[in-house]
């Protein structure tokens, strides 16, 4: 019995065990004389060193150690022996290529400075997924990450490439001798060359399988439209011509089915006639719920009954059959439905999670609205999500039956994904050979026999067609860093093939796609749309329109409504935070640090319930004195499978009756900073995106929680300002300014001023040279947080790790805040009772106190705050040591090696925005904040940015507008002799911004878009009665209510 | 004389500058030809004894046309040498080029060591300081001549006479009970060693001068000075990037292909950078699958990293001369840093230089404002624009 034996440390112990016992209790054996000499005045006395002889001993040290330390090191400085031809030292060269993980895709342009890819940027070429989220723009932090495999693994010792190739074709050659399946196990192929490759790799065995699955998967949906189309594949969605948009369910801003459709969702967002009309039904608050104009709160069960409640509408006003109805938000359905029908074909229908009848009654919708090549296209298709949950699951019946030889996975976790499926797990260790080719020794690779070390994308070549007609290339930007291979490179060997993959995709690209254009044009732009034609073909075929197709709608409906009717007490919904997704590159700091859009939580993931949940079941929120936020913890319970500790945040919005929960967490194997971060919630997952839970509280734990959004609502005040579009349209003009636009008056002895005009101060000749202005559009914000990260990675932002983020220690230049609204406003306060200072029931003071609590269904705002770049600053003022000045392009300038940090600056800023190095963050001797190892280790600080300075304790920052580009910019203008053009200068958070909700200029250049959005009857500065007269300006948001 | 060979009498024709024409040869012939050995041309130390003058004169103006003239010499050369032609120099005048050839028999005489024209300079120097301690004994001599003939004076009225010793003595000590005296004299010792401590502390870290031994011994008077290499040509990041880079080995080779041999140490250092590139002279070619090692030089200017200094703005942009800030450099053996690099000397620059407002056409609309403000003719500095803004040089 394993559990019984004893060992002993020594023979000692074994044979005099009391001695050993109180030898182990006391640190000195024997007893040290402190109080004996200290207390002896003659000991004391008698000692050779005395206080004056200290004294003199520190000072000799000093003066020596200064006097050392006054010799300056000698630099060596290694120029090229033979210099590449496109690198000049100093100059950022960019190149196209595509991003593509098994979960998310885009086309991106890679910055690189002397060899070194150090930034994303988007790729405006793209036609497709230009526009790269969150993950995306922090992708390029992985590649500099240390715990990546650095080479080859078998049988869990690090191993060379001969011996694993040997080992894997060993494998594949007995699997197929022993009549077994050799099985390809990936994600969603969207590669043509990977496509063909595997093709061919599989040609050498008799029984050969490959198998796709997407970890959020969308089977379901994608059999719904093979039967619509014929091809098992989605149809891709145009929002540029959706005037009303009704999703139930689909967080199409956020994560959804890959296709990356803010910027086009965005064009519609510009507030005047046109402007569409977002409804969105949803069960958790998603970031697409956030920015709809009516949000409904209901059920993931039940968004198969608003769509029989949407048809029926629909049909019914189109002299239509309907089916038999349903009674779920009757009125909110019918409304949406007037919406749809009134944008005719410019209306569309999505829906979320992963039902065939939905997706069906979606289709049918749209069908009837005639929207086909309009908003949706069935002739173009998109092959982001390709996963089939039934071949899956015959893979893992045939693994457990031993009838697979050898599995090989690639872009693809299963042992993670599938981590509720506790008969994967089983069967893949019935698997002779199993290979995973994977960056990180990660959970399925744990399980694995060979593990191929994979490349990064930026070391790697590869193609994509995310979509029909569509096609991109990757190319590497460096060279490998470890000895590592691609996927495509190991299929080669494996099947004996030999070349290069670059070769084959060439001839592939030759062969069927490139046509007459030139290959390095195509590498060029990183990006090729195959014909011109298409959008004129899509408009003149309407072949599918209007029944073309027949879905049995009526089936459908029943099955939705049966799902509906079952729908359970408390159903747990998966979803993807923003800085994770699945969880594809989770060991990265920048998005484990960046706080939830919208929760604005870092470092974790949670349970989301609503208010009235928590109440019933005892969970609740509270925050520590210093405004750090703990939490309940509750064990989750679904069918059979628990998961416990899981902590609780309470969610405005969340619909009563649900809980949320994000996959990506909970990780073993993907990295120091990520794994044990969050609890994993593909424990309780199956196919489906929810399911019935059990919540059970676990009594007196707690959970802390790095929260750095402290008030919820804006208390009354303007500080985000929104004005419904019915009275941006038709609320005329008072006092020279629109009501809802008002500026602060002020009394002053020339009369009433506005905010802007009354000065103190001498100005600043801001008229001659260039004066830097931002104008940030709320309207077109929604929240995605690209900036965030983009200004991570540009201006060498510390991650400063979970501890400090509770003490919101954040070191963000930029942050987007959100607020929900309030059940309370000044304005409606009488009617809802709350009188005087309250003696005899609600007063004042309970009125200010709810105004702190958001809504149940609150409507979200969205605020990015940077430096705000006052003219009249009051940081500038109060800096005892002229470290932060102002520049007369009107631009706060900080200058860190004059700063002492007395931390005044921060303490007058009205918007809080200047953020304090609090430790070492960077080479850190002290072996603290191992999470920034961008700054930590030699291998991460490849990625900072040479052209930023990297600050040290004790110094503050904030965001410089990214004064590094405006300068270069400038730079670039006078070395060509020829004048600054508008757009020649963008700050980071611009370029990554999709849908254009930041715009950056001269206001001094009377043709730019920042002047006359400066002009525009929308803009306002952000607490504009403070009279800092901002270089920053934001535009009202307008929601298309009618109220 | 009567036994001398025909050749040597044809060098005696020759009247011409020895001194004028070996900086001709340096400028112009070095990078081909040395004078006691074949490079790319043949060796020239005794060419005045196999051509005839006017043959010479010909050759170095046009030798081309020399070649189509039908001249068997000539040709017989070009063909020697494969065909690589000798560019033509029509810029040269007859007595510039028979200085260069009086230069090709002077220089090729043994040489003769001519001690102290090298120290010349530094006893200039040294004198100085020679006249100064004569300067200070003839005083101290005059002082003790004083006195004596003080004492003289006082013996002869027959007063008591003192020592040079005592009288001192006596003046300090009532010089020190003088409160106003001790005032002064602290207040004099107090400035003194402030202003030195001062001095002393914000020299720290100030590297001017500067001038670590490289691994290569590059003489900047060399290239730069003799054979007038533009800066750029292997300083090529200066005018386009903030860097201005040290040359990569391969730029080093475009010439040195051809000059193997430089006229201070030979082989010895030039075969440095073959040993970096992995060049074989001998064969001239390069060593296959040789594995290069780069040159380690050592850095003279150093900027701290929290101040951004950007060459192109300079040179291209500024037009500044190279050497405003690394001075002299075609004058330097070995280079050293010429200025403090300072903020103080940055900023001083940015307040006295002119902007080049007129040529350039970012400029345009901001000079017309600039013009509105300091009136037509004033001088827009640096500073006018912003250059003296924290923010320009530190983020």
């Amino acid at each position: 019995m394993a559990e019984n034996k004893k060992y002993w440390r020594g023979i000692s112990e074994l044979e005099n065990p009391e001695l050993v016992q109180s030898l182990s209790e006391q640190e000195f054996p024997s007893n040290i004389p402190a109080e004996e000499f200290l207390g002896n005045q003659d000991n004391l006395e008698s000692t050779h060193t005395s206080r004056r002889d200290f004294l003199k001993y520190m000072g000799f040290t000093t003066a020596a150690a200064t006097l050392a330390a006054c010799e300056s090191p000698v630099y060596e400085s290694l120029p090229y022996v033979v210099a590449p031809e496109e690198i000049i030292p100093g100059i950022a060269n960019y190149y196209a290529t595509s991003y593509y993980d098994g979960h998310d895709y885009a086309s991106v342009l890679i910055k690189t400075r002397e060899g070194r890819p150090i930034k994303v940027e988007n790729n405006r070429e793209a036609k497709m997924n230009g526009g790269a989220n969150t993950r995306v723009h922090a992708s390029v932090l992985n590649l500099y990450d240390a715990t990546r495999l650095q080479n080859p693994m078998v049988k869990g010792e690090s191993s060379d490439w001969a011996s694993l190739d040997a080992g894997v074709k060993k494998g594949l050659l007995a699997a197929e001798a022993a009549g077994k399946q050799v099985v390809v196990l990936t994600s969603s192929v969207i590669s043509p060359s990977q496509k063909a490759l595997i093709k061919k790799f599989g040609e050498s065995y008799s029984n050969f399988r490959h198998v796709s699955f997407d970890p959020m998967s969308y089977s379901n949906k994608l059999d719904a439209w093979k039967e619509v189309t014929g091809k098992r594949a989605l149809g891709l969605y145009n929002f540029a011509n959706a005037k009303a948009i009704v999703s139930v369910g689909a967080d199409f801003l956020g994560n959804w089915v890959g296709q990356s459709v803010a910027g086009d969702y965005a064009k519609n967002r510009v507030p005047g006639e046109g402007m569409s009309r977002h409804f969105q039904f949803e069960a958790g608050l998603s970031l697409t719920g956030s920015n709809a104009d009516k949000r409904h709160k209901v059920k993931a069960a039940e968004y198969g009954a608003v769509l029989v409640g949407l048809y029926n509408e629909i049909a019914s006003a189109k002299g239509l059959a309907t089916v038999s109805g349903s009674s779920v938000l009757k009125s909110e359905v019918k409304a949406a439905a007037q919406e749809l029908l009134a944008a005719g074909k410019n209306g569309l229908v999505v829906c979320g999670g992963n039902s065939k009848a939905n997706e069906h009654l979606c289709i049918a919708i749209n069908q009837m609205l005639g929207n086909t090549e309009v908003t949706v296209s069935h002739k173009n298709r998109s092959y982001l999500r390709q996963g089939d949950d039934k071949a899956i699951q015959a893979l893992i019946t045939d693994m457990k039956a031993g009838n697979v030889g050898a599995v090989i996975t690639h872009n693809l976790n299963p042992a993670y994904v599938l981590s509720g499926n506790a008969d994967f797990k089983a069967g893949y260790a019935k698997v002779p050979t199993t290979v995973a080719v994977s960056m990180k020794s990660d959970e399925t690779a744990k399980l694995s026999a060979f593990v191929a070390a994979e490349n990064h994308y930026l070391e790697s070549w590869g193609d994509f067609s995310p979509a029909d007609m569509h096609y991109s290339l990757q190319q590497p930007t460096i060279k490998t860093l470890f000895s590592t291979r691609q996927f495509e490179d190991c299929l080669m060997s494996w099947s004996g093939m030999g070349g290069s993959y670059l070769d084959f995709i060439k001839s592939n690209w030759n062969a069927g796609i490139l046509g007459s254009t030139d290959w390095t044009k195509v590498l060029h732009d990183g990006v090729f749309v195959k014909s011109s034609a298409v959008a004129e073909e899509m408009a003149a075929d309407t072949e599918m329109e209007e029944g073309g197709i027949s879905i049995d709608v009526a089936v459908s409906a029943s099955d939705a409504l049966a799902t509906a009717k079952k729908a359970p007490s408390m159903e747990l919904n998966f979803s993807q935070l923003t800085g994770m997704g699945v969880g594809t590159i989770a060991n990265n700091p920048w998005l484990l640090e960046f706080p939830d859009p919208i929760s604005r939580v870092s470092w974790d993931n949670y349970l989301s319930v609503a208010a009235a949940d928590a109440a019933e079941l005892g969970l609740k929120n509270w925050n520590e004195s210093n405004g750090a936020l703990n939490g309940s913890v509750v064990n989750l319970q679904v069918g059979s499978k628990t998961l416990e500790n899981v902590p609780v945040f309470i969610q405005p919005g969340q619909t009563i009756g649900t809980a949320c929960l994000a996959v990506g967490f909970g990780r073993d194997g993907a990295g120091e900073v990520a794994d044990k971060v969050g609890v994993n919630a593909f424990q309780l997952m199956g196919m489906d995106h929810s399911a019935e839970v059990k919540i059970s509280p676990v009594e007196g734990a707690e959970h802390k929680f790095a929260c750095i959004q402290l008030a919820h609502t804006m208390m009354g005040r303007d500080i985000v300002k929104e004005v419904s579009l019915n009275t941006f349209l038709n609320e005329p003009a008072q006092n020279g300014h629109d009501g809802w636009n008002e500026p602060p008056i002020f009394n002053t002895y020339k009369g009433p001023l506005v905010g802007d005009d009354v000065n103190l101060w001498d100005d600043f000749d801001h008229e001659t040279g260039h004066m830097w202005n931002m104008s940030i559009d709320l309207n077109l914000c929604n929240g995605c947080g690209a900036c965030v990260i983009a200004c991570h990675s540009e201006n060498n932002v510390p991650v400063v790790g979970k501890d400090e983020m509770r003490k919101h220690r954040d070191m963000h230049w930029l942050r987007i805040d959100r607020y929900y609204s309030s059940d309370v406003t000044k304005e409606n306060a009488d009617e809802l009772g709350y009188e005087g200072i309250g003696l005899l029931g609600k007063g004042a003071t309970d009125m200010y106190a709810d105004m702190e609590k958001p809504s149940e269904s609150p409507e979200v705002f969205f605020q990015p705050v940077m430096c705000q770049h006052c003219n009249h600053a009051p940081c500038e003022t109060v800096c005892p040591v002229a470290a932060t000045t102002h520049s007369a392009e009107g631009l706060n300038h900080m200058t860190y090696n004059r700063c002492i940090g007395t931390r005044y600056c921060a303490n007058n800023c009205p918007y809080k925005v200047r953020r304090f190095n609090w430790f070492q963050y960077h080479d850190n001797t002290m072996g603290m904040f191992k999470e920034n190892y961008a700054m930590n280790e030699d291998l991460g600080r490849m990625v900072l940015n040479p052209d930023v300075t990297v600050r040290s304790r004790g110094v503050m920052e904030k965001c410089s507008m990214c004064i590094q580009r405006t300068q270069l910019g400038k730079l670039e203008a006078k070395k060509r002799g020829v004048a600054l053009k508008d757009g020649d200068v963008q700050t980071a958070c611009q370029s990554a911004c999709d849908t254009g909700a930041i715009v950056f200029g001269d206001v001094n250049d009377k043709k730019s878009q920042v002047f006359n959005l400066k002009q525009d009857k929308r803009m306002y500065h952000l607490l504009g009665s403070v009279g800092t007269q901002p270089s920053v300006f934001y535009q009202v948001k307008v929601r298309n209510t009618t109220a | 004389m009567i036994l001398a060979a025909p050749g040597r009498a044809l060098a005696q024709d020759i009247e011409g500058d020895a001194a004028n024409g070996k900086s001709i040869f340096n400028s112009q012939c070095a990078a081909c030809h040395k004078l006691d050995k074949k490079v790319v041309g043949p060796a020239l130390g005794d060419v005045t004894q196999r051509r005839s003058t006017e043959w010479l004169v010909s050759w170095i103006k046009d030798n081309a046309a020399l070649r189509a003239s039908g001249d068997a010499d000539a040709n017989a050369i070009f063909e020697e040498f494969n065909g690589l032609a000798m560019p033509a120099f029509p810029q040269l005048s007859d007595q510039d080029i028979k200085d260069v050839l009086a230069y090709t028999i002077e220089g090729n005489k043994p040489a003769e060591v001519v001690p102290g024209t090298e120290t010349a300079p530094v006893e200039a120097e040294a004198d100085n300081t020679v006249y100064l301690y004569i300067l200070g004994v003839l005083l101290l001599f005059m002082v003790v001549l004083l006195a004596r003939v003080k004492n003289t004076l006082k013996l002869v009225k027959g007063q008591p006479t003192t020592t040079m010793m005592e009288d001192a003595n006596v003046f300090t000590r009532t010089a020190l009970k003088n409160p106003r005296v001790v005032t002064v004299l602290t207040i004099f010792i107090a400035v003194v060693f402030f202003q030195q401590l001062y001095v002393n502390l914000m020299a720290v870290n100030v590297d001017a001068g500067y001038q670590p031994s490289q691994p290569i011994k590059f003489s900047h008077e060399l290239h730069a000075g003799q054979n007038e290499i533009d800066c750029n040509y292997c300083h090529s990041g200066a005018r386009k990037s903030k860097h201005s880079n040290i040359p990569s080995a391969n730029v080093c080779m475009n010439c040195h292909m051809y000059v193997s041999e430089g006229p201070k140490y030979g082989t010895e250092e030039i075969s440095k950078i073959y040993d970096a590139v992995g060049w074989d002279a001998e064969k001239g070619a390069y060593i296959e699958d040789y594995e290069q090692k780069p040159i380690k030089w050592v850095r003279i200017h150093k900027l701290p990293d929290l101040a951004y200094f950007n060459h192109s703005q300079h040179v291209t942009a500024g037009q500044i001369k190279c050497q405003t800030c690394h001075g002299p450099v075609e004058e330097m053996e070995e280079v050293y840093q010429y200025s403090d690099l300072t903020m103080g000397w940055c900023i001083n620059c940015h307040r006295e230089t002119k902007v080049q407002v007129e040529s350039n056409d970012y400029y345009e609309e901001m000079h017309a404002k600039l013009k509105e403000k300091y009136g037509a003719d004033a001088k827009v500095t640096v500073e006018m624009i912003g250059g003296l803004e924290c923010g320009k040089c530190h983020y």
